[in-house]
């Protein structure tokens, strides 16, 4: 096992431990991280997809048990999102490094934002919904999760908005492959009104999808290089799997000010290299 | 309180495929990092693909489900999703 192939197997794992505790995806930090270490954003991306599949893989047995993905709203927005990341995905190439580099500060940056003002709980329990069986209901966009021993129930609004929203964040994850969970996850609770934590597991399921949808493009190109991208894999399969223990012993608003103030220094880093 | 809940197991298989293939691309990528020559690039991409796949077989699977309930408003969307990858992968062979 190589150096690089150890650092970029603990750099991975360190930023799905913190992407998952705050919330926002591990390769938000990490391919920004990449850059400000010196490798080309075009040869970032690919490595960020994949700990994008990695950490969403190890996720989604524990959420899948919980009933917290809604599939249908996952994939409802998942549509948009992945016509968006392949095109981005098969035009990235052409775009300048510059350009790219400026996407994922930006994208670092309103990763942070969204990391220090997201609070609040709007969905609460309903005693109505007692003998309801927690879940996406059939046919609809809404369901109910359980909090703490009593169901909450809850129904996607803003559909239009939350599509193109889903849209934008598929271009950025195929552009710069950073995943887009930083937007995905607040479109879907803050513009959508769904739960925070069916939020984030519906982002985890669909951002799997479109890990692969990027992941089938670069492998199309050649633009993946298996012992990078396996060392990133396990990586991000052994931290999203610690940072989900963690999840739930941090408390997420102090899990995403941590987060967010590292994803504003990796943007700074980013512009003063290319820059 | 909330009440037994008789649909409350509906995922577990589904979840234990999913815990399964987390540790087969785990172990796969983690052993292509120290097998020597060929063996280990033969390892990443089963890694790899593996998890190029895992998503899209679960895809396919809510498909089927959805149709063979009757959920007509959503059980086209996993075959349009898996359209725009098919179509990606294609476009990018060129």
């Amino acid at each position: 096992m190589t150096d690089s192939a150890i650092a970029l197997t603990l750099l991975a794992g360190l930023a799905a431990v913190l992407g998952t505790n705050g919330g926002i995806g591990g390769a938000t930090l990490l391919v920004p991280a990449l850059v400000a270490f010196g490798l080309e954003p075009t040869a970032a991306a690919p490595l960020g997809l994949v700990a994008v599949g990695g950490a969403s893989l190890a996720a989604a047995s524990r959420q899948l048990r919980r009933h917290l993905v809604h599939h249908r709203l996952g994939l409802t927005v998942e549509l948009p999102a992945a016509a968006a990341a392949v095109t981005a995905a098969l035009v990235s190439t052409d775009l300048p490094e510059q350009l790219l580099a400026g996407i994922l500060a930006a994208a670092a940056l309103v990763g942070a934002v969204s990391g220090f003002t997201r609070q609040g709980v709007r969905n609460r329990p309903d005693p109505t919904f007692v003998e309801e069986s927690t879940g996406e209901w059939p046919g609809t966009l809404g369901g109910s999760y359980e909090l703490d021993g009593e169901v909450v129930p809850y129904q996607a609004r803003r559909v239009g908005p939350g599509l193109f929203a889903a849209a934008v964040a598929g271009a950025v994850a195929g552009l710069s492959g950073v995943g887009g969970g930083f937007l995905k996850t607040p479109t879907l609770s803050e513009l959508m009104h769904v739960p925070v934590r069916v939020a984030a597991a519906t982002t985890s399921f669909t951002l799997g999808i479109t890990a692969s949808a990027g992941l089938a493009v670069f492998a199309g190109q050649g633009r993946i290089e298996t012992e990078p991208a396996a060392a990133v894999l396990v990586g991000a399969i052994v931290g999203g799997s610690i940072g989900a223990v963690l999840q739930g012993r941090l408390a997420p608003p102090i899990a995403r000010r941590v987060t967010a103030t590292l994803l504003l220094v990796v943007a700074v880093v980013v512009v003063v290299r290319a820059w | 309180m909330v009440t037994p809940d008789p649909k409350r197991g509906r995922f577990d298989a589904a979840s234990r495929r999913l815990r399964e293939a987390t540790v087969a691309v785990g172990v796969l990528a983690a052993l292509s990092l120290v097998v020597p020559g060929d063996s280990a690039r033969i390892l990443a991409v089963l890694a790899l693909l593996i998890l190029g796949l895992v998503p899209l077989v679960r895809l396919a699977w809510l498909g089927l489900r959805w149709a063979r309930r009757g959920d007509r408003r959503f059980a086209w969307l996993p075959a349009a999703i898996l359209g725009v990858v098919a179509v990606g992968f294609l476009v990018s062979l060129r």
